[in-house]
C-alpha cells in the first residue's frame, strides 16, 4: 500500500528530524552554511530561475512576519524579476512566535526561533529597508518610511502591510515597569525570556496566573497549549505548584477536546482553569488580577491583553473593522477602504483564525491576485486556505489542530469546508516529532 | 455579420485574458501551494514531510481520494483531504507532478 509506504518515511523522516532537534537550527544557519561553502551562490541559482512573466510592477511589503515574509517570497517566486519587491521591517530579524512556549521550559532555544531576511534577499532578490513605516499616500502612492539615516519614500503601484498585532492593556499595566511584572510574552523575543525569569524565580508551591484575551486574539490554541508546557514543567521542577487560567471566553477557544483532556487528566491538580474571567484591572504590587469574577492572586502573573490592530492600520485609514483590525477582501486581501492597498496575516479581520500557518496561506492567496490583476485579470474567484498548528501538551507529547478553508460567495467569506476540520484524538510523541518537522518546513516556506 | 465579429472579438478578448492568467497562474498552483507549509514549496524540500513534486500525479490524487474518502478520525491528512473537491485534488496532483524532483 502506498499510503503506508508513505506514512513510513514521513515518520521516519519525523524521528531523525525530532531526535537531532535539541542540536537542529531551525533557522536557516544550514542554509547558509550550505549556500556559502558550495558552488552555487545565493542570488544566482534561484534568482535566475523566476519566472518571465512580463509584469513590470513595484510592490512594498510593510512587516516581515509569516505574512509578509511570505508574500515577499510568492510575488517574486511567481512574478518574476519585473515584479521589484521591498520589504519594510523595523527589526533585523524575525522572531518566531510558533514554538516560544518551549522557550519558557528550555525544550528549544530562543536563538533557534531566530529568523534573518538574508535568504529572502539571496535568494529572490528582494530588496529589505529597516524601518518603520508612517504614512502612505494612495495618490501619489507613495509610502514615508523612518530609517536610521532619515525618512525615505517608497514608490509603489501595489502596497502589502502585514504589521500583525498590537496590545490594549488593562488598567494598572500603564507603565512598562508594571508591564515588566506581569509580561504577556505574547510577542516572541524579550518577553519571552523575561517570562521564563519569572517562572524560575517563583516559589515552589507557588501559583501561575496567566490570562486568555478574548477572541480574536493571536493563535487561538497558544494560551491553554502555555498552560500546559508550564503546568508540566512546574510538575517536574517545582512540585505543588499550580497554574491558573483566566479566561475571558466562555469556553476554550480552540482545540477543547485537546486541552480538556490535558487540563482535567494529564494536568489535573495542576491547571485550574476559569472561564468567563474577563481581565479589569491588574495589582502588579499586590500581584492579582480583578476580572469579571472577582479577584485572584498568583506568585507571577502572565497576563495576555486583548488583541488589537497596530496603530499603523488607522494612521493609514484601514482600521475598518471592530478592535482596529482591517477589513479585507479574501479573494484579494484587498482592504475594503482603500483601493490598491493589501492587508495579510493577523492585521486582517476575517473567519480565519490569526496564526503562522494561514498568514503564510493568505499571503500567497495575495500574491497571487495581485500578479493576476498587475497582468489585467481578476483574483481566483475560488481561493482555499489551511490552517495548521501542532501543541505540545507535555515535555514529549503534542497534539494537533487543523481545518481547511473555502470561499463562500453567497456571504464573501473564508467558511471551513464541511468535515475538513478536526484535531488529534489524543496527545503523542508522534505528533510531538511531527510538530518540528511542521515548524522547519513551514519557517522555509515563509523565509527561504 | 456585425454580431458574428463582435463574438469573435469577444471570444479573441476572453482567450488572450484566459492565456495571460494562466502564464502569472498556472491552474492548480495556488490550491498547490496549501500543500507547501508542510511538504516545502512546490512540494520540494529536506526534511520535510514526503515530498510531492514530481510524483505521477495518478498516485498524488489517487491517495488524497482515498485519504479524503477514509473515516480516520485524528488523522490530518484525512481530516485535511476532505477540504478539496475531486476536480480541485485533480489541479493540485497535476501541478506538484510537474515540479522539478
Amino acid at each position: 500500500m502506498t499510503i503506508r509506504r508513505r506514512e513510513f518515511l514521513t515518520r521516519m523522516a519525523a524521528l531523525a528530524a525530532a531526535a537531532g532537534y535539541t542540536q537542529f537550527s531551525f533557522g536557516d544557519d544550514d542554509d547558509r552554511r550550505r549556500s556559502t561553502s558550495g558552488s552555487s551562490t545565493p542570488g544566482t541559482t534561484t534568482t535566475s530561475a523566476l519566472p518571465a512573466t512580463g509584469i513590470n510592477a513595484r510592490v512594498v511589503v510593510v512587516g516581515g512576519g509569516m505574512a509578509g515574509a511570505t508574500v515577499a517570497k510568492f510575488l517574486r517566486l511567481w512574478g518574476g524579476s519585473g515584479v521589484q519587491v521591498t520589504l519594510v521591517e523595523k527589526e533585523p530579524r524575525y522572531v518566531s512566535n510558533i514554538l516560544s512556549n518551549l522557550v519558557l521550559t528550555d525544550a528549544v532555544t530562543m536563538s533557534s526561533l531566530e529568523f534573518s531576511y538574508a535568504t529572502l534577499v539571496a535568494n529572490y532578490g528582494i530588496t529589505l529597508v529597516q524601518g518603520t513605516a508612517l504614512a502612505a499616500d494612495p495618490v501619489t502612492r507613495q509610502l514615508t518610511v523612518a530609517t536610521a539615516t532619515g525618512p525615505r519614500q517608497l514608490p509603489f503601484d501595489r502596497l502589502v502591510v502585514a504589521p500583525g498585532i498590537d496590545f490594549a492593556f488593562p488598567a494598572g499595566l500603564e507603565t512598562e515597569a508594571q508591564r515588566a511584572l506581569a509580561p504577556h510574552a505574547w510577542q516572541a523575543g524579550p518577553q519571552t525570556t523575561l517570562l521564563r525569569s519569572q517562572i524560575r524565580a517563583m516559589r515552589t508551591g507557588g501559583t501561575f496566573v496567566m490570562t486568555v484575551p478574548a477572541t480574536p486574539y493571536r493563535c487561538p490554541p497558544g494560551p491553554y497549549e502555555r498552560a500546559c508546557v508550564v503546568a508540566d514543567w512546574l510538575k517536574r521542577n517545582k512540585p505543588g505548584s499550580k497554574v491558573l487560567v483566566l479566561d475571558a471566553n466562555a469556553d476554550i477557544a480552540a482545540e477543547r477536546d485537546s486541552f480538556r483532556r490535558a487540563f482535567t487528566q494529564t494536568h489535573a491538580g495542576v491547571i485550574e482553569y476559569v472561564p468567563n474571567a474577563a481581565v479589569e484591572r491588574v495589582d502588579t504590587a499586590q500581584r492579582k488580577v480583578f476580572t469579571s469574577l472577582g479577584e485572584f492572586g498568583g506568585d507571577v502573573l502572565n497576563v495576555i491583553p486583548t488583541n488589537v490592530g497596530p496603530g499603523l492600520l488607522s494612521s493609514l485609514g484601514l482600521a475598518s473593522a471592530p478592535n482596529g483590525f482591517a477589513g479585507v477582501d479574501v479573494l484579494s486581501y484587498e482592504s475594503n477602504v482603500a483601493r490598491g492597498i493589501h492587508v495579510i496575516g493577523d492585521a486582517s479581520a476575517t473567519t480565519q483564525p490569526k496564526a503562522g500557518h494561514i498568514g503564510n496561506q493568505e499571503a500567497k492567496v495575495c500574491a497571487d491576485a495581485i500578479l493576476r490583476t498587475l497582468a489585467g485579470g481578476s483574483p481566483d474567484p475560488a481561493p482555499v486556505t489551511n490552517s495548521s498548528c501542532y501543541s505540545p501538551i507535555t515535555a514529549s507529547t503534542a497534539s494537533f489542530l487543523t481545518a481547511v478553508f473555502g470561499y463562500d460567495p453567497a456571504t464573501r467569506t473564508m467558511k471551513v469546508v464541511p468535515g475538513a476540520t478536526g484535531e488529534a484524538l489524543s496527545a503523542s510523541k508522534d505528533h510531538y516529532e511531527d510538530m518540528f518537522v511542521w515548524f522547519r518546513t513551514l519557517m522555509r516556506d515563509s523565509f527561504a | 455579420m456585425k454580431k458574428i465579429l463582435l463574438i469573435t472579438l469577444a471570444a479573441a478578448g476572453a482567450t488572450s485574458a484566459l492565456g495571460q492568467t494562466a502564464a502569472v497562474s498556472p491552474p492548480g498552483r495556488l490550491l498547490a501551494s496549501n500543500c507547501f507549509q508542510c511538504h516545502g514549496t512546490d512540494g520540494r524540500g529536506s526534511g520535510t514531510f514526503e515530498r510531492l513534486a514530481g510524483e505521477s500525479a495518478r498516485e498524488i490524487a489517487e491517495e488524497l481520494r482515498e485519504m479524503k474518502a477514509e473515516n480516520k478520525r485524528g488523522d490530518i491528512m484525512t481530516i485535511h483531504a476532505k477540504g478539496y473537491t475531486d476536480a480541485q485534488i485533480a489541479l493540485i496532483a497535476d501541478y506538484l507532478s510537474k515540479q522539478r524532483r
